[in-house]
């Protein structure tokens, strides 16, 4: 292959957003918490203003905090809103659902998401979760009461993201045959939880099934339009190499219908080809590949920096407890006057904050770094 | 884990911070009296902030042989410098595996590894169901019938109700305070109790783990009655008086079986303030309580 049909994925975070997202597009972004979030991209909708998304996230919170200050979420699918750094309860998303600007909010746990995530990435119409049952998560279904679960009469389902339901909760088929811990031929099991209610014979549950049986939550996959992840080192061709905690971004990433994903640095495929066993996710996936040094910045990516914790203390001063208009205006001027991530980076942040981030080897981040004064 | 802790350093140490050998404060006795709950050889799903303050604690003193796991994917680390996220990298140093949500949740809390999970919450009801979603009422504007979203929103679940589904015992950390600890949450995020007014158990939900619950508050600590599965008054921390509890307690709170708690010992201090929390990150902090 000539190097110039290599290149055809690689593009600038303008060319991306323009390309991929538009209003009310269906949008997950990756990372977890402080950890490698793509705020690249995330910045670019703030500057073109792409409004009314239908965001979906297990546990991010700092893109999603800054795009609903900027009132551009409509719908939002999640499982945690807390920005970690001071701000227990991310302030103008709580603010946006509050106030209605967000108009519904989904709310799954952890590991059901993460379920969601898989069977989308498997390709498989549903995976199991042995959580959520007996809690509201159950009970409390936005999509369904705002009319969105189901089919239309053309056969069509009424939005492609949206499964016809939030939860099946069925019988296990096997009759517990795979829960631990359980009895081996030779002996108890080895692993360390002890309490198998199931095996001790203390259920006899007929909820939810009217029937006795052990009760499995079936999680719908999740598929959204785009996904968005963040990775130290893609691949001209698309191969992608993240290196340290994946959290949600194998599942997550590979679970929807057009990936983009952002990165320090672009190198050529022998690079990450000569150790393939360390690459995640392959070429094909991959839909767009945009280069930003420190683009994460004020999170952390593993190896290049640590996250700006002084950046979240200054944040929360700014805005916590601060009118809807105070927040707007803080986005404003901290992301959408900018003309780029460039712009942004030297021009807002500044070199010198960047490099005194830069991450030790032998610890993968900045032990040096003073936090907290 | 032998502790190699310099006793003229320490000396220096307190007098630089101003605090004394024997004498403590609300967090540190809090970051005590929540690592006594912590069984050796437990596989601890754990938060930041207080709760893994409390691991940390509980590894160099009496549980040697537990595991940390955070719900990003992290396998036991040998942490160095305090997180501020459970996707801090400085909760990876050293860490057995680094994984996905999948696996937090699947290859080790399901498969078998999660006995212990440390949760806190907004709510806490007489059940030990713990609310941590939204407070007057759920609904998001686009189908509520007041015009508006929730009074207030809350973080969600996060890991807290998977946790809780899957360990064999759960820690909740609440302030204690009346309108924290209500008759009944008013969404119900994570059943971390027995449960049941109706004398129906977690069980009947299907939930095959767990029952074991210790509520741990800046007063107390509160079990679950192993017949009627209500909250009762289990330890009181030195110097606080049984009846204040109960009056701050939004449910009829059972006092007649409550001892003291044995105060925090000279040894968990200087373990807790050297090893754990030197630069004070969180034992610095004030207690939430509002008087």
């Amino acid at each position: 292959m000539a190097n110039d049909n290599l290149k055809n994925k690689v593009m600038t975070a303008k060319e991306a957003v323009e390309r991929f997202i538009k209003p009310g597009t269906h949008i997950a972004f990756g990372g977890f918490t402080i950890l490698r979030r793509p705020m690249t991209i995330a910045r670019e909708i703030v500057r073109q203003g792409i409004k009314d998304l239908f965001v979906t996230m297990n546990g991010g919170t700092l893109v999603e905090e800054m795009l609903a200050g900027a009132g551009l979420i409509k719908w939002l699918e999640t499982t945690y809103l807390g920005l970690e750094g001071g701000m227990p309860v991310a302030y103008a998303i709580r603010q946006a659902i509050e106030s209605g600007e967000i108009e519904l909010i989904e709310d799954y746990s952890n590991w059901s998401f993460a379920q969601r995530t898989l069977a989308g990435r498997l390709g498989l119409p549903f995976m199991p979760c042995l959580g959520d049952i007996g809690s509201d998560l159950i009970e409390y279904d936005t999509f369904k009461k705002g009319g969105l679960r189901g089919k239309r009469e053309d056969g069509e389902f009424i939005h492609p993201g949206i499964p016809p339901k939030k939860y099946e909760i069925i019988d296990d088929p096997f009759e517990g045959f795979g829960l631990r811990p359980k009895r081996f031929k030779n002996g108890e099991d080895s692993c360390v939880n002890k309490t198998n209610a199931y095996r001790d014979g203390k259920i006899k549950s007929t909820k939810y099934t009217g029937k006795e049986g052990v009760k499995v939550a079936l999680v719908p996959p999740l598929m959204p339009e785009v996904c968005v992840v963040r990775a130290q080192r893609v691949a001209l061709d698309g191969t992608v190499r993240i290196e340290g905690l994946i959290g949600p971004d194998l599942d997550q990433s590979l679970c929807g219908r057009i990936l983009i994903v952002e990165c320090e640095r672009i190198c050529p495929p022998e690079e990450l080809r000569a150790v393939p066993e360390h690459n995640q996710i392959a070429a094909h996936f991959v839909h767009a590949i945009v280069e930003q040094p420190f683009g994460a910045y004020p999170s952390a990516v593993p190896n290049y920096y640590d996250y700006d914790y002084s950046w979240f203390r200054n944040y929360v001063k700014e805005v916590n407890h601060q009118p809807k208009e105070k927040v707007r205006e803080f986005w404003e001027k901290h992301v959408k006057e900018t003309k780029d991530d460039w712009d942004y980076l030297y021009n807002k942040v500044g070199i010198k904050k960047l490099f005194s981030l830069r991450t030790d080897p032998k610890y993968h981040y900045n032990p040096n770094l003073d936090r907290f004064n | 884990m032998p502790v190699d802790i310099n006793i003229k350093e320490y000396e220096e140490y307190l007098n630089k911070m101003g605090l004394e050998k024997e004498k403590y404060t609300y967090m540190e006795l809090l970051a005590v009296a929540t690592a006594r709950e912590m069984p050796d050889e437990a596989f601890a799903f754990v938060g930041t902030g207080l709760p893994l303050l409390a691991a940390m604690l509980a590894q160099h003193t009496h549980a040697p042989n537990m595991t940390i796991i955070l719900e990003a994917g992290t396998v036991g680390p040998k942490i160095e410098h305090i997180p501020v996220s459970v996707a801090d990298p400085r909760a990876c140093y050293q860490a057995s595996t680094l994984s996905t949500l999948v696996d937090a949740f699947g290859t080790l809390a399901a498969r078998g590894y999660c006995t212990l999970g440390v949760l806190g919450a907004a709510e806490c009801d007489k059940y030990g169901n713990l609310n941590s979603t939204a407070i007057g009422s759920y609904w998001p504007k686009g189908v509520s019938e007041t015009g508006k979203g929730p009074d207030v929103r809350l973080t969600g679940s996060g890991g807290a109700n998977s946790i809780a589904s899957l360990a064999d015992k759960i820690i909740a950390m609440m302030v204690h305070e009346k309108r924290r600890l209500p008759e009944k949450v008013q969404y119900l995020t994570t059943p971390a109790g027995l449960r049941g007014p109706k004398g129906e158990t977690r069980y009947d939900y299907g939930l095959f783990r767990g029952g074991d619950l210790v509520v741990v508050t800046d007063l107390c600590k509160m079990k679950p009655d192993p017949e009627t599965g209500i909250l009762y008054l289990y330890e009181i921390y030195p110097g606080v008086d049984p009846e204040y509890v109960r009056q701050n307690t939004g449910f009829d709170l059972d006092i007649s079986r409550c001892k003291v708690m044995e105060p925090p010992t000279a040894e968990e201090l200087m373990i807790l303030r050297m090893k754990v929390d030197p630069d004070r990150i969180y034992l610095g902090r004030k207690p939430k309580r509002k008087e």
